[in-house]
């Protein structure tokens, strides 16, 4: 619970409302203490944490739930994930914080506690022991740190190198040699210096250890798998033994034939199905699975969650409130690396409307690959709801 | 704070005349006692003193506890105050004149400097008296558990039972009971001790809470059912708009889900269809209300199977 920043620890406004709740924390103002009650009128309001959202926070920490505040910045898109960056530290902790007297009268809470967001924070390098302290430069990326690609002594030079973000390569100059092809050598040319740091220096490479453990046996079918080749191999016809092919001497004459081919095909189909602007979806014998057929007679195309999502705006309706995290003997928590929250909650009430698939996809899409619970709050009772994208089975068995 | 007019010594020709200003004096700060103080939170109602509690209970409005259980605050099974008052519920009060609603106006806080720093000294006042009684208990207490342990020492072994009779002789003069060790606490009402916010009453048309038609039609179905006696509480879970019990809710099973649709509204079939197998699988029979003309009209749906 709580954060701390500038050496002081602080709590929002929730928290604090639930800890005095829990007879834990006395909150002052002006010197003296507030009741629950003023703790409810002063703290609770529409900017900073509503009513039904902290009825939400307090059913789930009275259980047991680690509940923090969802800040959207927080979530790595499916790209950066991609990536598989290193997780940064946040907010590193220059001070180990003092335990200190909470000050007698100062407003350490409440009026002036809103959010207090983690906002820009020092993304140091990840090899800081290394490189001396003025190389800390701003990181363009959100979260990642800069990776050094090489150590150098002489750092100044290479700090328009490290600049950039990722490197550029042109992969159709850049050949790549293919060890396992029958012609292979034994030897590689070195690489072409520009692709090499200053003052590294590589030979002609010997590949054949390398060779050795690549295996390029031929391989050994058992008998079933020969059976199997050898009944699929008797329809199979090599489209160089057809003897009209073999008469076409370029692809314009080929591509004639395949049309030929298929118009003499289509004669026997039914001309009243075939011949009009509308025809059938699929033709017998096309498709070999139940899947395929469903595939071309699917009409209407079912659509998952993750669909069509960089069209859709944020709603002002529709928000996360809360990163739910699970209690300490399910799972360990740490606050400075929490990791992926169990779920997140969007509150809202029985009054309201219900969620339509554009807030349900907008939603999920903000909160990526965690799922999204809805808590419903009718009167001080309280209901969760989920919705969970279901695939419809297409291949019968 | 009544002034008890049979103390009062006064000749016998106006003490008539002045019993009976007394009386109506006492009968009003009486009413005025008796009447319950709703806060909104929001656009919320609340109450949070017990015996507010206890008078709207005695009312028949029944509302519902949100807060952490003091005694238990880590479980969710019972809660405890504030209670949460339906907004119909506190029209309810609001309009039989038994509360008054008011509302902490944020933007101004006690200026009054003088009163703040005689409430700030009152409060250290009462903490500084009850660290005295703290100290005077703890002795005692210490007391009590050496003496008890001396006594199990004797019974057992001798020797070592002197060591804990010099601790007990000695306990007077060098007993001291730290200032952070002492008990508080924290009120769950605004008590006296705490800042003057200025508060306003409410006429129950000015209310924070919005008035709109649903909540009109609502508040109509509310009130003529709890005329009739029953006692009624929030039914989300059942899709309705009430919860209808015959009697206290704590001592009875609810009979009806009651549904509150203006007349001239339009309920799709599959609507009808879908409250009423629900409430023939809760067994509840479901009450379509619609106000018409200062009555309600009520309507029962009952699933019967055809053979």
């Amino acid at each position: 619970m709580g954060f701390s920043e500038r050496g002081k620890q602080y709590l929002q406004p929730e928290e604090a409302l639930y800890l005095m709740e829990c007879g834990n924390v006395q909150v002052f103002y002006r010197d003296l203490p507030l009741s629950i009650q003023d703790g409810y009128e002063r703290f609770l309001s529409s900017d900073t944490v509503t009513l039904h959202q902290y009825q939400v926070f307090g059913h789930l920490k009275r259980l047991g739930y680690v509940v923090n505040r969802f800040d959207p910045s927080s979530v790595s898109s499916t790209y950066e994930r991609q990536l598989n960056l290193p997780a940064s530290d946040k907010q590193k902790k220059q001070l180990k914080r003092k335990r200190s007297q909470s000050p007698v009268s100062s407003d350490k809470h409440g009026i002036s506690t809103e959010e207090k967001t983690t906002s820009e924070a020092h993304n140091e390098l990840a090899e800081t022991s290394k490189l001396p302290a003025d190389l800390q430069e701003p990181v363009h990326l959100a979260d990642a740190p800069e990776r050094t690609w090489w150590m150098e002594e002489d750092v100044q030079q290479k700090h328009p190198k490290t600049q950039t973000a990722a490197p550029r390569w042109d992969f159709s100059s850049i050949s790549f040699p293919d060890l396992g092809s029958r012609r292979r050598s034994e030897r590689l040319a070195s690489p072409h210096r520009s692709l090499l740091p200053e003052n590294v220096d590589v030979g002609e490479c010997d590949v054949s250890r390398w060779l050795g453990r690549l295996n390029m046996k031929q391989e050994k079918l058992s008998r079933r798998d020969m059976e199997r080749q050898r009944e699929r191999d008797r329809y199979r016809r090599d489209v160089n033994s057809d003897r009209e092919v073999r008469r076409c001497r370029n692809w314009a004459e080929y591509s004639e034939l395949m049309e030929e081919r298929r118009r003499r095909r289509r004669k026997h189909r039914p001309e009243h199905l075939w011949e009009r602007e509308e025809t059938p979806l699929t033709q017998p014998g096309q498709c070999t699975s139940h899947r395929e057929l469903l595939d071309q007679i699917g009409i209407i195309k079912s659509s998952t969650f993750s669909e069509g999502l960089s069209r859709l705006s944020p709603s002002d309706q529709w928000k996360i409130s809360f990163d739910v995290y699970q209690p300490d003997t399910v799972a360990e928590f740490k606050k400075s690396h929490p990791g992926k929250p169990y779920t997140r909650m969007c509150v809202c009430s029985f009054a309201g409307p219900v969620p339509d698939l554009h807030a349900v996809k907008q939603l999920s899409f903000q909160s990526q690959d965690v799922p999204v619970t809805f808590a419903v709050v009718d009167h001080g009772d309280i209901s969760f709801y989920c919705f969970k994208d279901f695939k419809l089975p297409t291949d019968v068995y | 704070m009544d002034g008890d007019p049979a103390v009062m010594k006064v000749p016998r020709s106006s003490s008539v005349e002045v019993k009976e200003d007394m009386d109506t004096k006492s009968e009003k700060q009486a009413t005025r006692d008796a009447l319950i103080d709703i806060s909104f939170c929001g656009s919320t109602p609340m109450l949070w003193k017990v015996s507010d509690m206890k008078k709207c209970r005695s009312e028949g409005v029944i509302g519902a506890l949100v807060g952490s259980l003091a005694r238990q605050p880590r479980q969710n099974v019972r809660l405890g105050r504030p209670l949460e008052l339906r907004p119909e519920e506190a029209l309810l009060l609001l309009e039989k004149e038994k509360s008054t609603a008011a509302v902490r106006l944020d933007t101004q806080d006690c200026e009054d400097e003088e009163a703040h720093s005689e409430a700030v000294r009152l409060y250290e006042a009462g903490l500084e008296s009850s660290y005295q009684e703290q100290c005077v208990l703890a002795l005692e207490d210490k007391k009590k558990t050496l003496n008890r342990v001396m006594n199990e020492k004797e019974n057992g072994t001798e020797g070592s039972g002197s060591a804990v009779r010099e601790r007990l002789e000695a306990l007077d003069q060098s007993f001291s009971f730290p200032w952070s060790a002492m008990a508080v606490q924290l009120c769950t009402a605004r008590s006296g001790f705490s800042h003057c916010p200025e508060e306003r009453s409410f006429h129950s048309t000015d209310c924070p809470m919005p008035r709109d038609e649903h909540l009109n039609t609502r508040f109509s179905v509310y009130r003529d059912l709890r005329n009739k006696g029953y006692y009624l509480t929030s039914a989300g879970k059942f899709g309705g708009d009430f919860l209808v019990y015959p009697g206290d809710p704590l001592r009875f099973h609810a009979h009806y889900i009651a549904l509150c649709v203006s007349l001239d509204e339009e309920m799709p079939v599959c609507d009808i269809l879908a409250i009423a197998r629900l409430g023939s699988n809760v067994k509840k029979t479901v009450l379509l209300c619609s106000p018409q003309e200062g009555d309600v009209v009520y309507s029962s749906l009952q699933w019967s199977s055809m053979v």
